[in-house]
């Protein structure tokens, strides 16, 4: 027998293009528009103020194109020590380690199902500067000089929030980059070995090559989840100590807490144009890699 | 003959249905929204003596203090708000954030306002009329340094008259290994506090400053006595006064540090030595002194006379029932009841009520005859933006700000809430 026609019709599509365009695009849309009115609790009327929004966040002397830098500083920063530690550990539960893998596995995936309230509150006790954990053991040590303001100095509180996130993060990772590790067939390695190639030559040539889809897919995880992070950042510092952690997320709730919902847009749709740029720009990138390799 | 039992035992059926129904229609229950905090467990105890008496219901509904406000707005401008909602007071507040004006009801006629403290009640008025009930405790929630007397007397300290004498002090506590004040910059808004309290002072330097703020006739960033206050304040927090671990130091800890006797001040409210009796009970209430925050030579005593205050809905359909209820809460023995009821209140606005302050409390209020109100509720569009001066006092004490900046930064705020607000003064 025949198909007649190997697509299905299109109006099999137009219902959940219908809900589709109700609950996501005309949203979206009308979010974006509101970033170019003066929307607030204050006043019922709302009115067309141009590009006034964006003009008040990339003007001299305010303090958005801090929070857009501490946003990318803290994405490309835990994007990395994500990537690199989760590949390590899941190289090293993949072939390095012969007993207990399971459990070693659950322990690092462990503070991935934590609810980020709870690690914050932990870490900021583990981090306080006269009772927590980790300046008591340093002093027990004689090491007083590392004994530090984890959270409270500016200079050191964004990365401080970083190591705790990528402590909180690395597992979910491992866990993807261990899958993806586990798909790559045995029969590689041992062709590899009776060729003569060593464990570098192995990873550079096998392992990594082959792992690029699932990389290629914590990379943008990890990006779109940095460039969109709220919960650890308000949890632990809520943007301090001044505006020393401050990230666009953070201060996109703090302006709609403030009732500036059209400038609270703005800077959302801001967000918005970032994560999309940043989102193609990985892809094409992976995809490149992917290509050539 | 069964048929005709049958008959009239359902008309009696229906005529009972029928009278119960009429009887459930006349109770009136009345709805009444009010921030988590703001409700003592008092006054719902009230509520019920005032549903025996009047037979009229009260629907507490008690939202999570940081909900409330937008579910609160959403409902006044839906239209669709309950017979009583409870909001701050202060000028602002009445026509910003609840427009009181179209949407809630003219009290100024009730028996009971009165009676009530004409700086309280100033704060729920709005062109001569009085629009909210404050039943607040306004003075023993005052901000003033609290210190340790024993510690004082060790050393041979007084209170200081200025700042010269405060930082002198402050020197000599550290000098003899106690830290001279506990400051919890951590939880964001405490250590903001030294800054608009201490707005008697500004006003007292220079008259009608508050009036001139509010008309956009005059900025922060130019006064020097605000500016004199936050480098003083830094100063402060630079020398070490307020310890080593202040920006992680917190709020909730501060009965415990005081207690402690390693550190002599905090800048607290009037009953806290109470607080630290209840906390402690081997630490007495009288083991506390009292003084006015000294920056900027400040002698004045800050009041901030707004609080939670209760408003009738202008939509509702039971206004004279919610006034009834607001003259029952009124009446000189239910205020009594409230006060004598509620740990965390120790005086009441209202004349005819026996205050629980210690007799040194009272002397100290009776002594400051020289008072104001704080600046977050005297100056438009300062209270809104408390958490992001508290950010701007950390940035500064941690040097990625200047005092200067701070103000301009408040100045700059104020102008974006003020024009979000299309107030004429910044949009003329």
């Amino acid at each position: 027998m025949k198909l007649r026609s190997q697509y299905y019709p299109f109006y099999f599509v137009l219902a959940a293009l219908a809900l589709y365009i109700v609950f996501f695009i005309i949203p979206s849309l009308s979010g974006i528009a509101y970033a170019f009115t003066d929307w607030s609790s204050y006043s019922n009327d709302v009115n067309f103020v141009g590009l006034a929004n964006f003009k008040t966040i990339f003007a001299p002397g305010e303090n958005y194109l801090k929070y857009i830098s501490n946003t990318l500083i803290f994405t490309f920063n835990t994007s990395l020590l994500k990537l690199v530690l989760g590949l390590a550990l899941a190289v090293l539960l993949n072939e390095g380690i012969k007993h207990f893998v399971h459990i070693y596995r659950t322990m690092i995936y462990l503070p991935a199902v934590l609810p980020t309230l709870v690690v914050a509150l932990i870490f900021k006790s583990i981090l306080n500067p006269s009772t927590g954990l980790l300046n008591t053991f340093f002093r027990s040590i004689g090491a007083d000089g590392m004994a530090r303001p984890w959270l409270v100095d500016p200079r050191i509180a964004l990365m401080s929030v970083i190591g705790v996130d990528t402590w909180k993060g690395v597992g979910y990772i491992m866990v993807i980059l261990l899958a993806g590790l586990q798909t790559i067939p045995r029969e590689y390695y041992e062709a590899a070995e009776v060729d003569g190639a060593n464990s570098w030559s192995r990873f550079r040539h096998i392992t990594f090559p082959l792992l690029m889809p699932a990389i290629s897919v914590v990379t943008v995880l990890n990006i779109l989840y940095g460039l969109r992070v709220f919960d650890i950042v308000y949890a632990l510092t809520n943007g301090g100590p001044g505006y020393a952690t401050e990230v666009l997320s953070t201060e996109i709730f703090k302006t709609f807490s403030q009732g500036q919902y059209g400038l609270g847009t703005a800077i959302s749709s801001i967000l918005f144009l970032i994560l999309i740029v940043a989102g193609y720009i990985v892809i094409r990138l992976m995809d490149r890699e992917r290509v050539r390799e | 003959m069964k048929k005709a039992i049958l008959i009239a035992f359902l008309v009696t059926t229906i005529a009972g249905l029928g009278g119960m129904s009429v009887h459930a229609q006349a109770k009136t229950t009345l709805t009444y929204i009010i921030s988590q905090g703001w409700m003592f467990d008092a006054e719902q105890a009230l509520g019920k003596k005032f549903e025996e008496k009047t037979g009229i219901h009260i629907d507490y509904q008690v939202i999570p203090a940081d909900q409330y406000t937008p579910v609160l707005k959403t409902k006044l401008n839906s239209g669709e708000a309950p017979d009583i909602f409870g909001g701050q007071s202060g000028v602002t507040d009445l026509k910003l954030q609840y427009d009181v004006e179209k949407n809630a009801v003219d009290l100024s006629g009730e028996a009971w306002a009165k009676q009530e403290d004409p700086l309280v009640a100033a704060q729920s008025t709005l062109d001569g009329k009085l629009y909210g009930l404050t039943i607040w405790d306004i003075y023993g929630t005052t901000w003033v340094i609290n210190y340790n007397k024993a510690i004082f007397e060790k050393l041979g300290l007084s209170e200081p008259k200025t700042y010269a004498d405060f930082k002198a002090l402050c020197q000599k506590l550290l000098d003899a290994g106690i830290q001279p004040i506990y400051e919890p910059f951590s939880d964001g808004w405490h250590h903001v506090l030294w800054f608009p309290e201490n707005g008697p002072r500004y006003e007292e330097v220079t008259s009608g400053l508050a009036d001139e703020l509010n008309l956009n006739k005059a900025k922060f960033a130019d006064n020097e006595t605000m500016l004199t206050d936050i480098q003083q304040f830094k100063e402060l927090y630079d020398a070490g006064y307020m310890g080593q671990n202040a920006l992680s130091d917190t709020y909730a800890d501060r009965t415990k540090m005081l207690s402690s006797g390693k550190v002599a001040m905090i800048l607290a409210n009037l009953t806290f030595p109470q607080q630290v009796e209840h906390d402690y009970p081997d630490v007495k209430a009288d083991t506390f002194g009292a003084f006015v925050i000294p920056l900027a030579d400040n002698q004045n005593l800050n009041i901030n006379p707004a609080g939670p205050t209760k408003f009738i809905y202008s939509g509702s359909q039971y206004v004279s029932e919610a006034k009834q209820y607001f003259d029952f809460l009124t009446q000189p023995e239910n205020l009594q009841y409230m006060l004598d009821n509620t740990p965390e209140i120790t005086s009441l606005p209202f004349s005819g009520v026996k205050s629980k302050l210690l007799e040194s409390q009272q002397a100290f209020l009776d002594a400051h005859t020289q008072r104001g109100t704080v600046y977050q509720t005297a100056v438009n569009y300062v209270n809104p933006q408390w958490m992001d001066i508290g950010k701007d006092l950390t940035a500064m004490v941690t040097g990625a700000m200047e005092p200067k900046d701070v103000l301009a930064s408040i100045d700059k705020r104020r102008a974006d809430l003020a024009k979000a607000a299309k107030d004429p003064a910044w949009n003329n």
